[in-house]
């Protein structure tokens, strides 16, 4: 059954990972944290990555968002290639094609929040004025209206969280990559954003990648890999 | 991005700077301020001197009994000794018989001059006095007459004095048609001078009775006034042969020394301008400090931001983008430094002058800096300059920045 839903879904596929190694150099000593990984992820698709602290995850999420090269193997993107582009060619992908979500929701403390949700745009020089009615927008839906000209200092844990998510949407991109986005939120809170990325995933068919130790996510994927030492143990489908 | 937005990243990022980045500031605003300052009190200084000498008179000469080497202000002779043992050397009858002989010269004035006593109301004081030939001492002198007027041909009795003198050497102002008594001789006063000086002018023929140690027809110096000031140099050439024919001496043991006012003024106006170029090089050195201090600031700055360049780059950020923001970062603090220290340099260059006002060079300035637009102008292009270029490298480090490892950084 698997085999036929992966080849039924072949001229789907969005990212493909194939034999992808991360190896770190410290020292004299060599670690790989990626050792032949082989994976799959079609347009669509909710992910779940589950797998114990140190096994590799958020270096493979890095290897995905362009953030990082691998050592060996490819890794193709919209059937490109990103193991072969220059850093200009990777910011633009990243910029136009992916919105990051991250535990310490990494917003810049100096900027507001609408200006935080703008920035991406900036990057890709949107006009003003359509970037900061987009802003006001996925704020609006994020249920942060209220707080537009607020500082993220002056915002709890799960509503810089909320902006950290409007922010990744900005550009509309096709994927979402969210690394434990939930770890440093409480149950409720953590519950409220994984049901706001289902609701992007069912409602705009966006690809959603999400990194957790939270099991209750499992029922929101449709693709759960198991990630252990660096290689993937397994793949479910729910 | 767009510059405009990098440029308002930049501004941002100042603006949020730590208390550490207006230190910097601080250091570039020093440097700028003090080159400021030194330029515009340098061109104050100048200024003062031109319009010194264009109100001097280039075509007043003065001759001096004895040898000055070099052409220092008058009053720092080094008499020759060779030329000045046993027969005293002096300027007489002979001298100005030769000098009325020269067609180049339209006026001759004789001068004698020493100390004298003045008394005026119970008062009295040591002031100098200086015989002049009243018929011309009008059409050579430099100074101008306040109140009353100049000496004249018929005049006997009366003096003009300097502009101190009557306003409060005495006990009370010594005004026109006042007598004064000096060496025992009552005098009229006709003139007050405009200037600051204490001193007493009188017609020579009245001075050889008052200062009586003077010989009559020796004169301690001679003023001319030549026909055309663009011929000075011939002038004193012809002055300086007629000269020496009329004294019997020749190039070796001259005993005589031609000085011209402007020519004093000239090289007091290259002494000035050498130091204000020494003092600005001294001031150029705190702008480089600055300019370390200010990279140093950069590579801090840069460092706390890693974070934040690593989300930017996550969000899409191209390596020029974060270069732009870097770089007009540093620029903005080389800009704001630059604008400070203008401001302050100005107000500085208007206070020190009264705070070295007293002896040497400045003594006589008294009218404040000058700031121009090239002074204005380069500080705060150096300024600028000095805070994009040692933000270059910095901001060139940000730029190349691998996105993960900075996004790690804590
Ligand atoms: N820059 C690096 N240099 C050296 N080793 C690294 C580096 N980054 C990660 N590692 C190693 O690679 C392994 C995988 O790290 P990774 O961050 O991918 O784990 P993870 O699965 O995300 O763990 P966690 O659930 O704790 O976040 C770890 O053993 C880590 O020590
Ligand atoms: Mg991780």
């Amino acid at each position: 059954m698997n085999n036929r839903k992966a080849s039924n879904e072949e001229n789907n596929v969005l990212i493909h990972l194939e034999n992808v190694w991360k190896i770190y150099q410290m020292g004299e000593v060599e670690f790989a944290a990626l050792r032949g990984v082989d994976l799959q992820i079609n347009k669509g698709d909710f992910v779940a990555v589950l797998g114990p602290s140190g096994s590799g995850k958020s270096t493979m999420m890095n290897l995905i968002g362009c953030l990082d090269l691998p050592s060996r193997g490819s890794i193709c993107l919209d059937a490109r290639d990103i193991s072969r582009l220059g850093e200009s060619d990777l910011a633009q992908i990243r910029g136009r094609k992916i919105g990051f979500i991250f535990q310490q929701f990494n917003l810049i403390p100096t900027l507001s929040v609408l200006e935080n949700v703008m920035l991406p745009m900036e990057f890709q020089e949107v006009d003003n004025g359509v970037a900061r009615q987009r802003a006001l927008e996925l704020l609006e839906m994020v249920g942060l209206k209220d707080r537009v000209y607020h500082m993220p200092s002056q915002l709890s844990g799960g509503q810089r969280q909320r902006v950290a998510i409007a922010r990744s949407l900005a550009v509309d991109p096709d994927i979402i990559l969210a690394d434990e986005p939930t770890g440093n939120l409480d149950s409720k809170t953590g519950r409220y954003i994984l049901d706001f990325l289902n609701e992007l995933h069912t409602n705009e068919g966006k690809t959603i990648i999400v990194v957790t130790h939270d099991l209750d996510l499992i029922k929101y994927a449709e693709k759960v890999v198991y990630i252990k030492d660096g290689e993937i143990e397994k793949v479910e489908y729910t | 991005m767009k510059l405009s937005k990098a440029f308002k990243h930049a501004l941002n990022m100042v603006m949020h700077s730590k208390l550490r980045s207006w230190l910097t500031i601080i250091g570039v605003v020093i440097g700028v301020a003090s080159v400021i300052a030194i330029m515009s009190i340098g061109e104050g200084m100048e200024q003062d001197i031109t319009s010194r000498l264009s109100g001097m008179g280039g075509d007043i000469l003065t001759i001096t009994p004895g040898l000055s080497r070099g052409r220092g202000p008058p009053g720092m002779y080094h008499i020759d000794s060779a030329t000045a043992t046993e027969e005293e050397v002096v300027l007489d009858r002979t001298d100005l018989q030769a000098l009325k002989s020269i067609l180049d010269i339209s006026l001759i004035n004789t001068e004698i001059k020493g100390s004298v006593e003045a008394y005026y109301l119970g008062k009295s004081g040591s002031v100098t006095l200086t015989g002049v030939d009243q018929k011309v001492w009008a059409q050579i002198t430099t100074s101008e007459i306040r109140e009353g007027r100049m000496l004249g041909s018929a005049d006997q009795n009366v003096i003009v004095i300097g502009g101190r003198l009557a306003d409060d050497y005495f006990d009370s102002p010594l005004g026109i048609n006042k007598m004064i008594t000096i060496e025992g001789s009552s005098f009229r006063v006709v003139g007050i001078l405009d200037d600051q000086s204490t001193n007493i002018y009188m017609p020579i023929q009245m001075a050889y009775q008052v200062l009586d140690d003077k010989e009559n027809d020796v004169y301690d110096s001679i003023t001319v006034k030549i026909k055309n000031e663009d011929e000075l140099d011939y002038a004193i050439e012809t002055i300086e042969q007629k000269l020496m024919m009329a004294r019997h001496v020749t190039e070796k043991d001259k005993d005589f020394t031609i000085s011209s006012s402007k020519q004093v003024e000239e090289t007091r106006s290259e002494m000035v301008s050498s130091m204000t170029t020494f003092l600005t090089a001294i001031a150029a050195v705190a702008l480089l400090v600055g300019a370390v201090g200010t990279a140093n600031t950069m590579f801090t700055s840069v460092l706390e931001k890693t974070k934040e360049i690593g989300i930017m780059k996550a969000l899409g950020a191209r390596n020029r983008d974060i270069l732009a923001i870097f770089l007009l970062n540093a620029f903005l603090i080389g800009l704001i430094g630059g604008i400070i220290g203008i401001i302050l340099g100005y107000l500085l260059s208007g206070v020190l002058p009264a705070l070295m006002g007293g002896g040497g060079i400045t003594g006589r300035f008294a009218s404040g800096g000058v700031v121009t637009i090239e002074s204005v102008l380069l500080s705060l292009l150096v300024a600028v300059g000095i805070g994009t270029l040692s933000g270059a490298i910095p901001a060139y480090q940000a730029s190349k920045l691998k996105p993960v490892d900075a996004l790690r950084y804590e």
